[in-house]
């Protein structure tokens, strides 16, 4: 494979280094928010993404991945689909239906919300892994 | 209550995919024995399925407690079950046979996994933008499990089928859009009402029917939308080409019949004459143009391809007729050809890994060196021409049946013709099988020890062909006894 | 012809939408690379995403965010139906170049011309 130059730019890092924060910050906001206004877990998942993004565009995908830890992202992944499914299947016994978020004892609203957290996570976790896969040049399959 | 495990036999194989990749940080072969686990307990919450559909009928989960026309709904009838019943059991077969044969890796049980969610999903669902959604799933994963051989063509193999089948998801797409914009609902049953409000003949309606077809063509792989098969067949591992081969193709022709049975009611058939003609005749230019191109191959695994295209044109032309007994026909050949081509690439991977043998002049003297594979890929192959009184007979002869009560008897002849261009390509292979010059043809793959890859053929993929040749025979009486139960007469509503 | 001219001005999310599947189905046919196959995929794809949104358009109306005294709402499900359908687009891209990636690997080359006889001599 053709190894890709990396150039060290004072500017990019300082850059990076100031929004990366924000940018995570309007993540979370834009994941939170999903049912009043544009956003919801999708976005707000690759919007995330896009702050593990800059920063390896800045430092280097190596030493990203050193840094975001390969366990933290599968822990991301798998957690946000296990306990999606555990929200999906926990309403059968409450209301009869799947996903049936209205019967349980929780207010309806933090209920949406952390299924559009949940959400979040597994797209954050799984565009990461993929980003992280397809720039080493994809080693194994 | 029953009716809540309809979702939540979609979700146990989805939930259990994400364990092996989080286990492949502390143990490596973990994959096959959580696949284990969780299919057995699909293959129970069928089972109880199964039993409530004989109780109540037809079943139906509203998902979210939303209310029919505006959520999403699961819903299981008589065209469903068979289809659910074959693939919580194929699933568990092919589980056996990649124990050994297959890739173990982690990640390959975790796309096992959801590849079964994605199929359970495209059965369970009545509604069209969730079936999309269950097509694209299934299709994703299909296209990463060919992707899982060795070497670089099934890569490519792969990439080809990506393209090919996305372009038939999004041409279905356009469908329901179309149909969508036409009526205002997704739902399944409430589209079928409003299809018929609309008016059968209207443009819009006869587009969306167009595009939804020509997509759902491209899944199934009907004659000339094919391409992808053979290559994508050819180059998977023998384990996945079985499972893709059984079921991806099957599912997809099931929600064909779906879509064209149950939401463009046969009254939509019968207000365009010329659509049916249309459906007929694709379906029988497919079964001639398998069977043609079948027996010019010479690789064993493209001319199980090719005559997989054949046999879902004979259940595009059941479909296409669209009364309770070519429909049942039509279900009872897509039963039976899921479990014989799938029996029949796990012999052809047996003939492979144990004797390195995979082209057709090379299976010269086979039954002699591995009698009961042989045997059992006689008998799986006998079936395919339709000898009764196995499972490939009884279909083909409600096909045919249905057509000569519809007053086409001309189809009845097309598929009698396939009878005799199936016997053309499959009396060659079981007469080298047996008849053939003993020894002289085989490869020159080292043979001591196990021909291809190191793999060693166990008991337990010997009896599990022998067990599916054995299941096709008995299936064929057992099939004509259950066509009461699955009262398609009501899934049509005639 | 005026008829033809005049829907052909007030619809032109339709005109784009079947111009945008042209240009996709024609890349995927001609191009040689295979990365721009999967572009022409992308486009095509893009073209029917755009054609569901525009038949969610309505003039004058509002959001689908029931307020007090609010005017006519925007159905929901088309916008919904796309955000979908645009998750589906990215996971079939991201496999895409995925297998792509292994391909350069084996074979050292893009080219459709060149894989066929590559594969061929195999």
């Amino acid at each position: 494979m053709i190894p890709r130059p990396y150039f060290e730019s004072p500017i990019v890092m300082t850059t990076v280094r100031l929004v990366a924060p924000f940018a995570l910050t309007y993540g979370i906001f834009v994941t939170l928010h999903g049912a009043g206004s544009p956003g919801g877990g999708f976005q707000g998942g690759v919007v995330i993404t896009s702050v593990v993004i800059m920063i390896a565009f800045a430092f280097g995908v190596g030493p990203t991945l050193d840094w975001t830890d390969e366990r933290v992202v599968a822990g991301l992944f798998g957690g946000g689909v296990l306990a999606f499914g555990a929200v999906t299947l926990i309403t059968v016994p409450f209301g009869g239906s799947l996903l049936r978020v209205d019967a349980l004892p929780i207010p309806t609203k933090y209920a949406i919300e952390a299924v559009e957290v949940f959400i979040g996570a597994i797209v954050a976790g799984v565009v990461t892994s993929l980003f992280f896969l397809l720039s080493e040049g994809g080693e194994e399959e | 209550m029953t009716d809540a495990l309809l979702g939540v036999v979609i979700a146990v194989p989805v939930l259990a995919s994400v364990v092996p990749l989080i286990a492949s940080f502390w143990r490596d072969k973990i994959g096959w024995y959580v696949a284990l686990i969780a299919l057995s307990v699909n293959a129970f919450i069928v089972a109880s399925i199964v039993r409530g559909f004989l109780n109540e009928g037809r079943l139906s989960h509203e998902v979210g407690g939303v209310s029919v026309p505006y959520g999403i709904e699961l819903a299981l009838d008589g065209l469903s079950v068979p289809i659910l019943v074959l693939v919580a059991l194929v699933s568990l077969g092919t589980l056996v046979y990649t124990r050994n044969a297959g890739p173990r890796s982690n990640s390959f049980y975790s796309g096992y996994l959801l590849l079964t969610a994605g199929l359970i999903g495209v059965t369970v669902t009545g509604d069209v933008f969730n079936l999309y959604v269950f097509i694209e799933i299934t299709g994703l994963t299909a296209y990463a499990l060919i992707a899982s051989g060795d070497d670089g063509r099934s890569a490519y193999a792969a990439l080809k089928y990506l393209i090919a089948g996305t372009v038939g998801a999004s041409l279905y797409l356009i469908g329901i859009a179309y149909a969508f914009v036409a009526t205002g609902t997704l739902n399944m049953a409430d589209l079928s009402a409003r299809l018929a409000e609309v008016g059968h003949s209207d443009t819009l309606v006869l587009t969306s029917f167009a595009f939804v077809v020509a997509g759902l063509g491209v899944k199934v792989a009907l004659f000339p939308l094919h391409t992808w098969q053979p290559d994508a067949y050819s180059s998977a591992p023998y384990g996945v080409a079985a499972y893709v081969s059984a079921l991806v193709s099957t599912v997809s022709a099931y929600a064909l019949g779906r879509l064209v049975l149950t939401v463009y009611t046969p009254e939509f058939l019968v207000s365009n004459p010329v659509v049916s003609s249309a459906l007929v005749y694709f379906g029988a230019l497919s079964i001639v143009a398998g069977s043609v191109l079948a027996v010019l191959q010479t690789d064993v695994r493209r001319l199980l391809a090719y005559s997989s295209v054949s046999q879902f044109g004979l259940v595009v032309v059941a479909f296409g007729i669209a009364n309770p007994t070519s429909v049942f026909g039509g279900v009872v050949t897509l039963f039976g050809h899921a479990v014989v081509k799938g029996s029949l690439f796990f012999a052809a991977g047996i003939f492979a890994y144990r004797l390195g043998v995979t082209r057709l002049d090379e299976y010269e003297g086979l039954a002699r060196k591995m009698p009961y594979t042989g045997a059992a890929f006689a008998v799986l192959a006998l079936t395919l021409v339709g000898v009764p009184p196995a499972v490939g007979f009884v279909g083909k002869w409600y096909v045919a049946l249905g057509a000569v009560r519809a007053g086409e008897t001309s189809v009845a002849v097309v598929i009698f013709a396939s009878t005799l261009l199936t016997l053309m390509y499959v009396a060659r292979l079981v007469d080298r099988m047996y008849y053939g010059a003993a020894g002289t043809g085989t490869s020159e793959t080292a043979v001591a020890d196990g021909g291809t890859g190191g793999v060693c053929v166990t008991y337990g993929m010997v009896a599990l062909v022998v067990l599916a040749a054995i299941a096709v025979v008995v299936l064929g009486p057992v099939a004509s006894a259950v066509q009461e139960t699955l009262a398609l007469g009501e899934v049509l509503g005639t | 012809m005026t008829g033809i001219a005049e829907s052909l001005l007030t619809q032109y999310y339709h005109v784009v939408f079947v111009l945008l599947l042209g240009i996709g189905v024609y890349t995927m046919i001609d191009a040689k690379n295979l990365v721009k196959k999967i572009i022409g995929l992308n486009v095509f794809q893009v073209s029917v995403f755009l054609f569901l949104v525009s038949s969610g358009y309505l003039e004058g109306a509002e959001p689908a965010i029931v307020k007090d005294g609010g005017g006519p709402y925007v159905n929901p499900l088309p916008h919904v139906l796309i955000l979908t359908a645009i998750v589906v687009g990215v996971s079939l891209t991201a496999l895409a170049l995925a297998l792509v990636v292994r391909v350069y690997q084996e074979y050292g080359t893009l080219d459709e011309e060149h894989l066929q006889e590559v594969m061929s001599d195999d």
